[in-house]
Formats: C-alpha cells, sequence, structure tokens
C-alpha cells in the first residue's frame, strides 16, 4: 500500500507540476497569478476531445492540436485582458481581478455553448495498466509523467539557449531595463504566454483522459497554484518540486488519514510554509527568476 | 469630461436594465406555476429535461382550455443546483405570484428553500429531493406545511439497497464511499449502513470524500485490502463512474451498488466497461411499462430520450397541483398546499399518487432496481413501501 500510494501521488503530482510551470512562467515576467490559467486547460482538454472524437485524428496529433488551441487561447487571452493594463501599468491586483473576470468568462460561456455534460475519452487509451511487485499504475500516468518530464525539460532548454529564452530570462528581472535595451518586450510577453498556453493544453489533455472533460475541470489548478507557491513562484524547477511534493503528500493524507481533510492540509502546508520560507522552497529576491 | 459621459452611459443602461425587469406582468387570465431547477452546472442535465417535460404536459393541459378556464404559465428558474441562488429563486417566483413551485431536485437546496416558502406561505414540491428534512422540519419534528415531494425518501431507499444486497447479491461485507458535503450521499450511506448491519451484514469501511474530488484511488487502495462483496457508492454519477473506473483498475472485484443519482445514461459513458453489471435503487425507468405514451411523445418533441427520473417526478408534482386548484376552485398558495396534503389516490405519471398527511412523503411509492447491462440500464426488480 505505500509504494502504491506513493506512486499514485507521483502520478497525480505529475500533472500538478505541469500545471505549476505555466504559472510560474507568467508570474515570473508579469508578477500576478493568472487565474484564468485553469480555463485554458478546459478549453485544451475540449479542443482534444473535440478533435479526437468528432475528427477523428490520431491522439498523437489531438494532443498536439490540443497544445497548440491553448497556446493561441493563451496568447489571445493576454493580448485581450492584461496587454492593455500592462500598457496602463496596472497594479498586478487588477490584472488578478481581470483574470478572475476572464476564467469566470470562459468557464460560463462553455456552459452556454456547449453545455454542462461530462464527456469520457475512450476506454482505450485510459484502461491499460502496468503492474509490478502488486503495484499497478495506468499506462496513461507514465505516459503522462515522461511527457511532462520532456516538455518541461524542453521549455527549460529553450530559455536557457534560444535567443528568446534570454529575453524572458531578462524581461523577469527587470522589464524597464530589458527595454531600454532594445528587447521588444510585448513580443517576449507573447512567447511566455504561447509556451504556458502550450502546457495547459497538455495538462489539460492528461487531465481529460486520466478523468473526464468538464466546464469546472480547471479548478484543479488552485493545486497548482499552492504547488508553484511551495517550490517558490517564478522558479521552474521549483514548481516541479512543489508539483511532486503536494501531489505525493495529499495522496499519503488520502490514503493514511481520510481524503476530507486532504484540502485543509494542503492549504495548511502553504500558511505554514509561507511562514518559514516567505519565498517558497526555490524562490530568490531579485536573482535568476525563471 | 470623458468621465461625465461615461457616467452618464451607465446611467441610461442601468435605467434600461431595471426598466426591461419590471416589465413582465402576467395578465390575470393566467395561472403561474414556478419552477425552480437547475438549467446549468453540473446536475443541468435532468434540470433542462424537467423544464421541456413541463413545458410540454402544460401546453398539452392548455390545448384542453387550461385550469378554472385560465391558461398555466410555466415561470422557471435557474437554481444552479445552489442553495444560495434557490433562496433568492424562491423569494422572485413568490414575488412573482406563483400558486406553487415545483422542484428543486436536491436535497440540500430544497431545505434551504424552505426558509423562503414558509414564511411567505407557498407550497413547492421537490421532484427528487430525497432527504427526510426536506418535508419535516428535524428540530421540531413538526411538518413543513408548505413542503411537498413527489419521490421515496433517503431511508427508504437505503433500505432498499441494503436489502437487496444481503437478499439478492447475497453480500455478507459492504464498503461505503460517500461525499460528504452532500446531504444526499452522507444521509444515504448512513441509512444503507444501518439497514445492511441490521440484516446481519458487516461493514469495513466507510470512506468519505470532498465533493469534486477525481482521484479516489487512495481510499480505494484502503477497500482493496478489506475485499468487501458489495461496494455501496451513493453519490451522483460522475463520482460513481469515476470510483468505479478507478476501482476497476485497481483490480477490486466487489459488485457495485448505488442510489437514484446514479441514474442517468452518463454513468455509461463515464464510466465505459468498469460499470457493467452494477445496481442501482432508482425512481422510475424508461422501460416501465406505464409511462410509454409519455416518452414517446417527449421523444418527438425533444428528439431524445427524457433524462430519468426528474421529469416523470416533476410532472406528477404538476398533476397533483392542477388537482388541487381544482378541488380548491381558488389560486391562493396556502389553500393549494392545504388540498396537496389531502391529495388521495390521484393517478399521476408514475402511478397513484397519496400524500401522507403527516410527513408530506408520497405513500407506496414503488422503487425501481436498475442493473446496467450492455451499457443499458435493465429494469431488474420493483420494492413497495409498507
Amino acid at each position: 500500500m505505500f509504494i502504491q500510494t506513493l506512486v499514485t501521488g507521483l502520478a497525480i503530482g505529475g500533472i500538478y507540476a505541469l500545471m505549476a510551470v505555466g504559472y510560474s512562467l507568467v508570474f515570473s515576467i508579469l508578477n500576478f497569478s493568472n487565474f484564468a490559467y485553469g480555463s485554458i486547460i478546459m478549453l485544451g482538454a475540449y479542443i482534444g476531445y473535440y478533435v479526437l472524437m468528432h475528427m477523428g485524428v490520431p491522439l498523437a496529433l489531438a494532443v498536439l492540436l490540443s497544445i497548440a488551441g491553448a497556446a493561441v487561447l493563451c496568447f489571445v487571452n493576454e493580448r485581450m485582458a492584461y496587454s492593455t493594463l500592462r500598457k496602463r501599468n496596472a497594479s498586478s491586483l487588477y490584472f488578478m481581478i481581470s483574470a478572475m473576470g476572464t476564467s469566470i468568462f470562459l468557464e460560463n460561456l462553455v456552459y452556454a455553448t456547449i453545455g454542462s455534460r461530462f464527456y469520457a475519452f475512450p476506454e482505450v487509451l485510459t484502461q491499460q495498466n502496468v503492474s509490478f511487485g502488486g503495484v499497478s499504475i495506468g499506462l496513461l500516468d507514465v505516459f503522462a509523467i515522461v511527457f511532462s518530464a520532456i516538455a518541461i525539460y524542453g521549455l527549460h532548454y529553450f530559455l536557457q539557449n534560444s535567443k528568446t529564452g534570454i529575453a524572458i530570462r531578462a524581461a523577469s528581472y527587470d522589464m524597464q531595463v530589458c527595454q531600454l535595451n532594445g528587447v521588444n518586450v510585448n513580443k517576449v510577453i507573447g512567447w511566455v504566454f504561447l509556451l504556458a498556453g502550450g502546457l495547459a493544453g497538455i495538462s489539460g489533455m492528461f487531465l481529460g483522459m486520466k478523468y473526464m472533460v468538464y466546464p469546472t475541470m480547471g479548478w484543479i489548478t488552485n493545486k497548482a497554484y499552492i504547488a508553484a507557491v511551495i517550490g517558490g513562484l517564478g522558479s521552474l524547477p521549483g514548481a516541479v518540486v512543489g508539483g511532486l511534493i503536494l501531489g505525493v503528500l495529499e495522496t499519503f493524507v488520502s490514503a493514511y488519514v481520510s481524503s476530507v481533510v486532504r484540502d485543509v492540509f494542503s492549504f495548511s502546508l502553504l500558511v505554514v510554509l509561507l511562514l518559514v520560507l516567505p519565498t517558497g522552497l526555490f524562490g530568490k529576491f531579485l536573482e535568476e527568476k525563471v | 469630461m470623458r468621465t461625465k459621459w461615461l457616467a452618464l452611459v451607465l446611467a441610461v443602461v442601468f435605467a434600461a436594465v431595471v426598466a426591461g425587469c419590471g416589465g413582465s406582468s402576467g395578465g390575470a387570465d393566467v395561472i403561474k406555476i414556478g419552477q425552480t431547477v437547475a438549467l446549468t452546472g453540473d446536475s443541468s442535465m435532468w434540470g433542462q429535461s424537467e423544464k421541456n417535460a413541463l413545458e410540454m404536459e402544460i401546453a398539452k393541459i392548455n390545448a384542453k382550455g387550461g385550469v378554472l378556464g385560465k391558461k398555466l404559465q410555466l415561470v422557471a428558474y435557474d437554481n444552479r443546483a445552489d442553495a444560495t441562488e434557490a433562496v433568492n429563486i424562491a423569494k422572485r417566483l413568490v414575488g412573482e405570484k406563483v400558486v406553487a413551485i415545483i422542484g428543486p431536485a436536491q436535497s440540500g437546496v430544497a431545505i434551504a428553500t424552505t426558509s423562503v416558502t414558509e414564511p411567505s406561505k407557498v407550497p413547492f414540491i421537490a421532484t427528487t429531493a430525497t432527504n427526510p428534512k426536506v418535508t419535516v422540519d428535524d428540530k421540531t419534528g413538526k411538518v413543513r406545511n408548505y413542503a411537498f415531494r413527489t419521490c421515496f425518501i433517503d431511508p427508504f431507499q437505503g433500505t432498499v439497497a441494503a436489502q437487496f444486497a444481503v437478499k439478492d447479491l447475497k453480500a455478507k461485507t459492504a464498503a461505503v464511499i460517500y461525499d460528504v458535503g452532500s446531504d444526499y450521499s452522507a444521509w444515504l450511506g448512513k441509512y444503507f449502513i444501518e439497514e445492511f448491519q441490521k440484516q446481519g451484514g458487516k461493514i469495513i469501511a466507510n470512506e468519505a470524500f470532498r465533493t469534486g474530488e477525481l482521484d479516489f484511488r487512495a481510499i480505494l487502495g484502503k477497500v482493496k485490502g478489506s475485499s468487501p462483496d458489495v461496494l455501496f457508492i451513493p453519490t451522483m454519477q460522475k463520482e460513481a463512474a469515476l470510483v468505479m473506473k478507478q476501482a476497476a483498475d485497481l483490480g477490486i472485484k466487489a459488485k457495485f451498488l448505488g442510489g437514484d443519482g446514479w441514474g442517468s445514461p452518463d454513468l455509461v459513458t463515464l464510466g465505459g466497461s468498469a460499470v457493467e453489471g452494477s445496481y442501482f435503487v432508482n425512481l422510475a425507468s424508461l422501460d416501465d411499462p406505464d409511462i410509454q405514451s409519455f416518452i414517446k411523445e417527449y421523444k418527438e418533441k425533444y428528439k431524445s430520450d427524457p433524462v430519468m427520473p426528474n421529469p416523470v417526478m416533476a410532472i406528477d408534482g404538476l398533476y397533483a397541483i392542477v388537482d388541487a386548484l381544482k378541488k380548491t376552485n381558488s389560486t391562493d398558495p396556502a389553500k393549494i398546499a392545504e388540498q396537496l396534503a389531502k391529495t388521495k389516490d390521484l393517478q399521476a405519471l408514475s402511478g397513484k399518487l397519496t400524500i401522507d398527511p403527516k410527513t408530506h412523503n408520497p405513500l407506496n411509492k414503488p422503487a425501481v432496481i436498475q442493473e446496467v447491462k450492455g451499457g443499458k440500464f435493465v429494469f431488474k426488480a420493483k420494492f413497495v413501501t409498507q
């Protein structure tokens, strides 16, 4: 049971990590929590479900289309809801309010157009298990963990080595100075939202396959947000570690205490950690954030 | 200057909106019947079907000349299955002078609604709210004068499920997984446990989860260790499907059993092969011979099957209201409520409807046991309350 719980926890933590990275990316540049992220994840899942079930594209392509779709949506979200605020130098509080508004708007848009039905992906994708020594893990979970790891590492590589990546890291230090040195900040921020949206697409697909697709599925991002804070907002390795820690701890609380106190525990952990380490595990003041 | 303009525009818009809201006044030649129902959110599948059925039925009554020489008019508002929203809507319906209200469908929402209906003396008839506290105030033990229902209650449903588990499924041990945030789920689980133990069975696990939970593997890991004969899951179809799917993934061999919250075609699309061979208690069934003509009409009009059992329960409520209107020859909600309590042997859609004046629950309401077979709900047995 102990090992099984650990494996289950890691599978959940992997998806938390993926979402937390998307959160942290946006936070590191604009210093606000993008609460609309959950809705983008939800829409990514709907896109993936639609192209797979109604257009008959193969699964790999459906995942890619879901990534692309969510990336574009995330980009449009920035251009419509945040860029005006940015140009007026609004405080991050207004960004958050705008993000919440976007989130509620998108959720209700889905209710009003697609409706509130739940959708499940075909079983072929989700029913295979790998068992070893009495511990079973879904093939989908294995795939999700591997794919998440590749995606996160790819992002890391991109940020470290490409010109755009360097610009993003520079902007996360100091937007003004970065602009003075001739970096097109608009473009950089566009990139950040595209990347975060891509991660949202992957998370949405995996969440949809693991559980189901429905309008409020984006609420799980509250957990990703905690994971990002535990790891240190703005730090990508922190987001990954925070996600895994949170997933494993939650599963252990559910298994050995009660699933009812799980969220009490998660949020208490957050508060206690912030009291001890205000910037999270990997948080840094004015150092390299991404 | 710009802000001045903006303020002016906003003021105009606001005034227009307010005027628009107050502009709906029904004539005196209609009788308004209220409906509080979830048209959005997780329960909207049933809610929309419920509203469709009522609209269809009211159109039929109106085509025959209405009631008391007046046309019936349905005033339906979306309560999102949310208790706070339902209170606001009940106030709105009372303000619109409805003679009675049909709905809500959820126990928690219905209990919240009583806080408005009791003082304003407007009766409501809950459709599928099965918790005893809906019609009887548990603090005083007195019946609520303006709360009624057309469905059986949870103790009965839990009893049926437990007896079925012991007698038909030959279960000796059972585990329960319930939603701690739902009155329906927690009480149904409790009643099942009481009856199951009374029948000589043993409860080996009783696990709670929070509303909105997606991953039950941690809880199921515990259940798996004690390998029960039956896993009772008194939840809505979404959670039930997820629990069964994940239980199957973990290789749990128990028979799955549930309550009327499962009764949606969704259960099969979401749960897939994992829900095959599971059983649940329901209020009405699509293959009940008594309601075939209604189903046929509904299908012709809306191009889909009604989502059971809400539409049937709502129409039972509508018949009871129409019957009370005729017998009292009045549109005073308080008089309607008095008459509703006296409803006896009324030919409703699901069978004969008799309201128990002591509890405002229907008497002798049959329960249906359905089995999931080949992705369809198959009629298995009928139980009748004593």
